[in-house]
This record gives structure tokens, C-alpha cells and sequence, in this order.
């Protein structure tokens, strides 16, 4: 076994407010250039374990930690702040936040400056990292002006010049479009054929990583350790439990456990899939969908806003399940926030109901017409959750008890009984997306855009979300949703509007999409139901006797 | 251009020693005559949008003008005929209007000196500066250079918060008690996501290994060269000579209480 460099011995942390522990007694060991997978669901504690790593905690948390870190045998708790740095350096999941300068260069620059790396050497390093990044054109640039992939990669750049021997990724493509995570995960696997060092890497949707990541790390809703080792043998031994503490798996190994094929080796990618021996098992298609839609509900004409959208027409029906995906950048939500009248087109018209959004009335445009924002935070207008949800329902419901009856029915559904006392600020990322998601749900509209609502959700949370949706979709409710999962819109959209450069490049059914091969062109992948289908083919025409 | 590459701390203290003399300086034609001597200095040898310095400068001659306005209407009335003067059928103090005449242009002086260090120097170099320069603590400098990217982000998530109350039912106040308090609703959630960011970005800074010591080497060293002092040897000799001749020509007079 290589050398040992991080050493976790009954680690247990405890947050001041709480009384159970976030997680407790995990003991683990990381080694040199190990790639390793932490697993769990969403507030397991897994971005908390990550500030023990690398000695930020104790020191800056409010609460306890029991039991010892150390790094390269030395005690997280002895090394200076910033110092424990030089060993293990963290990527975070924000891209925004974690810069401080204003060009890239400068950012990369300002680590090497704390290492007190001599200036003569600098230049070199900065030039190095930014080439296996793929960043090396855009050295001189403004932060501000890149795309989150970039921005993402910067994160990497910075780390990767401070040449740590662990290098801690949380969550790093949660923000980025399908080619961008694809992307960032290649530049990854390259460079750990040029570089030393252990790779521990936060993640949720897993389908990218299976080839790059050998160890799983699971965590379990209470905070206790599942699993310790190989990937395939923790999801073979374990399915059960992660499907019930609703924890991804990757795709071929959903699959297979459900359409219950044997296997000597649970398949982890859909190469593997492929290749079992009954392969008319894996038929996944899906039945003809015989979805009608109904009326125009909303009709915009050649609707324009700065830049950033171009002349755009379309029209929502009743009864529609729209996707709409794209790149970063490419002008998704600026364009549903321009249909749902949150700002204001420069040129072009937008009508609901047959009446323009202007001579609506806000109060009563938004009793038909809901928006789930991208950052949950912004909409909480109340002090508690169970207000929350409450606010809306008091509007509708005069009668105090039947509105309590629906808000604690939505509380149940959306699992967030046990927080109905909690400021909302003080859920976890994965809750106040609930929360937010919850209190728009409560209302009856018509029509509800939702930017990224499944954006680093577990999969429970995110079945849940989509049930819910479903849900009211059957109900009548047309819903517009930003989304970068290809896999949702395979399976829940009715519609595709494809986005690139502000202008709608395709407005279709998904099948009609996934038959296109210019995805690429827009930032996009094929759902992973695709690609199957795609592989099953070309291996059954491959059978054929020539 | 000369002025963009003199050393941002040199010409910050060299900014700030003139206006300390200027304050000081009482009689109206020295402020006026430097301050088309720095305009000069100003244009020549820096280069900028002209746009936005006049926009900027003709709002600070605005000020400066109603400042003397004003002066010269709350003068006091009058006594002795003799030493009185007329504008615009208004007759005012002689002495009051030339101390009227001195504060404005003092101010003016003030603001092309400010506008000459806005509109020459880079906001990043100006504090790498103060680091290695004036010794300004690391910590201190880094932290304002991280909430300098801060400003835009949280005029973008004022607007969000507004249009996400908007659709939860809340309309616009119309009031003003109903604006303080929506107001309150809208600050909480802008504290709590400035904090939060203010936190997130503190904890990558200490990722990337800052400590906040002072013992650190710089990617950009910014340093003092003899070509530096060439501007506030130039600016002072400028400012003595024009002193020397007001007392020459008997107008020199210190602030001494006047006013």
C-alpha cells in the first residue's frame, strides 16, 4: 500500500444547535494518488467532513469535534491556519465565492504568494497549470467574465499549482451544463496520469466519475460510515440500503437491479450493461406517451431582452411538461424570467391567458403563474418553515383550519416535519430547495417555471421533487423547468426548448431531440437511457452473420 | 502613460501632501491656477475615457458653485458701503465674497487632485501597494480586494430578492412604514447570502494557504523607482513657485480663522 496521508481516527462532529451528531466514529485512512468517492445524502455531513480534512475545523466551528485528523502524522488541531493547506487543498462547490482577485493569473498567483514561492518560479507554474486545465488562453483574463466550467477549472488550476498531495473536489460539476462536467471530469482523469496526488471527491450524480473513482466512502443519513472500499463491491453489497437512504447510483447499475439480471459483476457503466448475457431484458424504451396538450396558456412574440435573448416566439400550452436546457450561459433563465414576467422585454409582447403580462395585475398574474428561483434563499419571506408554506395557503384558504390541514400535509410530503420550527435559513442546501419548491407548490397555478430545482439533490429528494411535480403536471399544471439532467427530461418532459445564444434552437418532443446528433453543438449529452439503446443496438448488429 | 505607472502609494501620499498645503492656503488665484495645472498634467499625461472625467468633474464644479451660492446669499448684511461689492444687482461683503471664492476653488482643487489618482490608477495595484508599500496588513488589503468582486454580485441578488417577493404576493410598499418594513425583508435575506459568501470565500482563501501573514512574496512586485518621484517633485515645485509669487504680489494669506 502506497504511503499514508490522511488519517481520520473516531472522528464525531456536533454542531451547537444540534444534538445528534453530524456524523460520528468514522475512522478512514487516505493514501497517496488514491481516488476516492464520499457518498450520501443530502445533509450526511459530507461538505462538514471535508473542513475537518483540512483543518478548518476544529478552529472555525461552532460546536465539537471528538476524535483525531492528522496529515502526514501530524494533528490537524497543531497545524497553523492555512497551513494544513500545503497538503490538502479543497475545491469548492461554489464557483463564485472562491476567488479573491480579479484575473486568472492573479488568483493562481495569490496561492503561490502565500506558499512564499519565489516570483522567478511563479510565472512557470501559472503557465503549467493553466495547460492542463485547458485554461492557458484566457490567463489574463477577468474572472467574472468566464463560464462556470471555466471557473471551475480556475478552482482546480489554483489548487493544482499549490501541488498538494490531496486534492478534495465538493460537488464540482453541480453547476455546470452536461459537456461542461463531462469535460471537467476528462481533464481531471488526465491529470491524474501526469501528477501525484489522492483525488477524494463530494459528488451526487455519479454516472461521470464510475471509471476515475476505485473507492467508495458512504455515508448514512445518521451519520455513521456504510461502507469503506471498492466502488463496484460497496454498490453490489449495498444497493438496497442506497436506493432506501436515497443515494445515486449510477446508471447501469440502477438498471440492472431493477430489471433484475444477474450479474457476476454489478455493471457500473453502460458498456458493461451492454455486455450481459440477455439483453432483451434491458429494454428500457419508454410506452408511446399519449399526452395531449391543451390551449395556448402563453404566447410571447419576437420577444428580445438586452443581449442576452434574441427575437424569440413560442407559445405554452395547458398541460405541457417543458424542459428547457442549454449551455451556461446560453440565456435559460433570463428567458423564463422574461415569460414570467419578472422582467421586462425590451422588444416583443408576452400574453397569458390571452391578456398581455402588462395589463395584468401582479397580485393576480402570480396567483396563476409561479417561479421557483435558482437560489432558494431569495424567496423565504418568513420566519419559520411551517410559515413558510402557511403564507401562500392563508391567502387561498379563509379558514384558518384547513389551511393548517394543507400545510402540514405539504410539510409531511416534502419531509420537513421535523424543521417546521426552523428559520429557514437554517436548513440544510437540499432542504431550503424543498422548502422553496414546497411553498410555490402550495398555491394552485396554472403554470410554474422551476430554474434547476433537482440542481444537488440526493435522488430521493429528487424523486420526490419530480413525484410532486408529476403530480400537479396530471393535475393540469403546465411546468417549464430549467434543468441540466438529461435523464429528467428523457423521462418527465413532454417538450424540449433547446436555448443557444439567447435564441431557441429546437423546440421539440425528447424523442424527436435524441434523434439529432448535433446535441454537442449545444453544451448537451443523450440520457444515459439513450445511449443504452444506442449501445444495444450496435451490439445486436454486430451479431449479424455477414 | 506616465502617471498610470508612477507607484499608486507615491502619488496617494503625494495627493494627499498637496491637499494638506492647499488646505491651508487662503488667497483665491493660487487654488485656481493649480487647478488648471494639475487638469494639465491631468490630460497630458494620462490616458482615460475624457467622457467620464467630465462627467465626474463638472459634478464636483456643480457642488463647488453651489457651495459659493450659497456663501454669498447667508453673507451678512453689509455695514460699510465701501467695502462691499455688486453681482447681479446683489451686493455682498468684499471679504465675505472672496472667502467665498477661496472655498470653492479650494474644493475644486481638491477634486482634480482625487480625480487625477481615480482616473490614473488601478484599483488592484493601488492596494498591492499599500501591502508592500505602507505596510497595510494582508489581511485587511485582501479582504477589501475580496469584497471589491462582492459589489457587483450584490446589486444582482437585491434584484432577485425584489422580483422573488414580488411573485410570493408581496407587493411593491407604497407607504413608508410598509417600505422600512419591506426593506427589513428584503436586508435579511441580502445579510444572510453577504455573509454566507463573505464565509465561503474567507474558507477558500484559507485553503489556498493565506494566513494573513505579512511574510509572503508577491507575483506583481511593486516597487519605487527614481522615475516615481519625478511626480511629486514636480507637483510641489509647481504648488512652492505659485506660493512664492503670491507672496511676491502681497496676496498670500494663510487660513487663519477666516470664516
Amino acid at each position: 500500500m502506497s504511503k499514508e496521508i490522511i488519517r481520520a481516527e473516531n472522528l464525531s462532529l456536533y454542531y451547537e444547535e444540534m444534538e445528534r451528531p453530524v456524523f460520528r466514529n468514522l475512522s478512514f485512512q487516505i493514501h497517496a494518488c488514491e481516488n476516492v468517492l464520499i457518498l450520501g445524502p443530502s445533509g450526511s455531513g459530507k461538505s462538514s467532513l471535508i473542513q475537518c480534512l483540512n483543518g478548518l475545523y476544529p478552529r472555525e466551528l461552532d460546536g465539537t469535534m471528538k476524535g483525531s485528523v492528522t496529515v502526514n502524522g501530524k494533528s490537524t488541531r497543531e497545524f497553523q491556519p492555512g497551513a494544513a493547506s500545503k497538503h490538502v487543498g479543497v475545491v469548492f462547490q461554489d464557483p463564485e465565492t472562491q476567488f479573491c482577485m480579479l484575473t486568472v493569473e492573479d488568483e493562481i498567483a495569490f496561492g503561490l504568494e502565500n506558499l512564499r514561492t519565489p516570483v522567478q518560479e511563479m510565472e512557470a507554474i501559472i503557465n503549467d497549470v493553466l495547460h492542463s486545465v485547458g485554461l492557458y488562453e484566457f490567463k489574463s483574463a477577468q474572472i467574472s467574465k468566464l463560464s462556470g466550467g471555466q471557473k471551475q477549472k480556475l478552482a482546480l488550476a489554483c489548487i493544482l499549482a499549490m501541488e498538494p498531495e490531496v486534492i478534495v473536489l465538493d460537488e464540482p460539476t453541480a453547476n455546470l451544463d452536461p459537456v461542461a462536467s463531462k469535460d471537467f471530469v476528462a481533464t481531471l482523469s488526465a491529470l491524474k496520469h501526469k501528477r501525484d496526488f489522492a483525488l477524494i471527491v463530494i459528488e451526487h450524480q455519479l454516472d461521470d466519475w464510475v471509471t476515475l473513482l476505485e473507492r467508495a466512502f458512504i455515508l448514512q443519513n445518521n451519520g455513521v460510515c456504510l461502507y469503506d472500499g471498492p466502488f463496484r463491491k460497496g454498490m453490489e453489497l449495498h444497493a438496497a440500503s442506497l436506493q432506501k437512504q436515497g443515494i445515486w447510483m449510477p446508471f447501469a447499475a440502477q438498471t440492472a437491479i431493477k430489471k433484475k439480471i444477474a450479474f457476476l459483476r454489478l455493471p457500473l457503466l453502460i458498456e458493461e450493461l451492454v455486455n450481459v448475457n440477455n439483453p432483451e431484458l434491458l429494454n428500457v424504451s419508454h410506452p408511446a406517451s399519449k399526452h395531449k396538450r391543451g390551449d395556448v396558456l402563453l404566447e410571447a412574440y419576437n420577444v428580445s431582452w438586452k443581449k442576452v435573448v434574441r427575437s424569440t416566439a413560442l407559445q405554452i400550452h395547458q398541460h405541457e411538461f417543458i424542459a428547457i436546457v442549454g449551455a451556461n450561459g446560453s440565456g435559460k433563465t433570463s428567458l423564463s424570467r422574461l415569460l414570467a414576467g419578472i422582467s421586462k422585454p425590451s422588444k416583443g409582447k408576452i400574453s397569458f391567458q390571452g391578456k398581455l403580462l402588462s395589463q395584468w395585475k401582479e397580485r393576480h398574474l402570480y396567483e396563476k403563474l409561479g417561479y421557483v428561483f435558482q437560489n432558494p434563499e431569495h424567496q423565504f419571506i418568513t420566519d419559520s418553515v411551517y410559515e413558510e408554506i402557511a403564507f401562500g395557503l392563508r391567502i387561498m384558504y379563509p379558514d384558518s383550519q384547513e389551511a393548517e390541514r394543507k400545510t402540514d400535509k405539504i410539510l409531511a410530503q416534502f419531509h420537513l416535519e421535523q424543521w417546521k420550527h426552523h428559520h429557514p435559513f437554517a436548513l440544510s442546501q437540499g432542504q431550503k430547495r424543498r422548502l422553496s419548491v414546497a411553498a410555490m407548490l402550495a398555491n394552485d397555478q396554472s403554470l410554474l417555471f422551476l430554474d434547476e430545482p433537482t440542481f444537488g439533490q440526493d435522488a430521493a429528494s429528487t424523486d420526490k421533487l419530480m413525484e410532486l411535480l408529476m403530480d400537479k403536471f396530471n393535475k393540469g399544471t403546465s411546468i417549464v423547468m430549467i434543468t441540466h439532467d438529461m435523464n429528467l427530461v428523457d423521462q418527465y418532459a413532454t417538450r424540449v426548448l433547446v436555448v443557444d445564444e439567447g435564441r431557441i434552437a429546437a423546440d421539440v418532443s425528447p424523442a424527436k431531440l435524441w434523434v439529432r446528433g448535433d446535441l454537442d453543438d449545444f453544451q448537451l449529452t443523450y440520457p444515459n437511457r439513450i445511449e443504452l439503446e444506442r449501445m444495444l443496438k450496435k451490439r445486436k448488429d454486430s451479431y449479424v452473420p455477414s | 502613460m506616465y502617471l498610470h505607472n508612477v507607484n499608486p502609494s507615491v502619488k496617494a501620499l503625494t495627493i494627499v501632501g498637496l491637499v494638506f498645503v492647499l488646505a491651508f492656503l487662503f488667497d483665491p488665484i493660487t487654488p485656481l491656477i493649480y487647478i488648471f495645472w494639475t487638469l494639465l498634467i491631468t490630460f497630458s499625461f494620462g490616458s482615460f475615457r475624457k467622457k467620464y472625467y467630465i462627467i465626474y468633474f463638472l459634478s464636483f464644479l456643480l457642488f463647488a458653485f453651489g457651495m459659493l451660492w450659497s456663501s454669498i446669499i447667508f453673507a451678512d448684511v453689509p455695514n460699510d458701503p465701501a467695502e462691499q461689492v455688486t453681482i447681479l444687482g446683489w451686493e455682498v461683503p468684499k471679504e465675505d465674497l472672496l472667502v467665498a471664492i477661496s472655498l470653492s476653488l479650494r474644493i475644486l482643487a481638491f477634486a482634480t487632485l482625487s480625480l487625477l489618482f481615480v482616473f490614473t490608477t488601478n484599483m488592484v495595484q493601488f492596494i498591492l501597494s499599500l501591502i508592500q508599500q505602507l505596510k497595510l496588513p494582508p489581511k485587511l488589503a485582501y479582504g477589501i480586494l475580496a469584497g471589491y468582486r462582492f459589489l457587483p454580485m450584490m446589486k444582482d441578488e437585491f434584484q432577485h430578492i425584489r422580483s422573488a417577493h414580488r411573485l410570493r404576493g408581496l407587493n411593491e410598499a407604497a407607504s413608508f412604514p410598509a417600505k422600512l418594513q419591506q426593506f427589513q425583508r428584503f436586508a435579511i435575506p441580502l445579510l444572510a447570502g453577504a455573509i454566507r459568501k463573505a464565509e465561503r470565500t474567507a474558507v477558500a482563501m484559507e485553503s489556498k494557504g493565506f494566513t494573513g501573514d505579512r511574510n509572503r512574496t508577491y507575483y506583481r512586485p511593486i516597487t519605487i523607482s527614481k522615475k516615481d518621484w519625478i511626480f511629486p517633485i514636480i507637483m510641489f515645485s509647481m504648488l512652492g513657485l505659485l506660493i512664492a509669487v503670491s507672496v511676491k504680489f502681497g496676496y498670500f494669506s494663510w487660513y487663519s480663522g477666516q470664516f
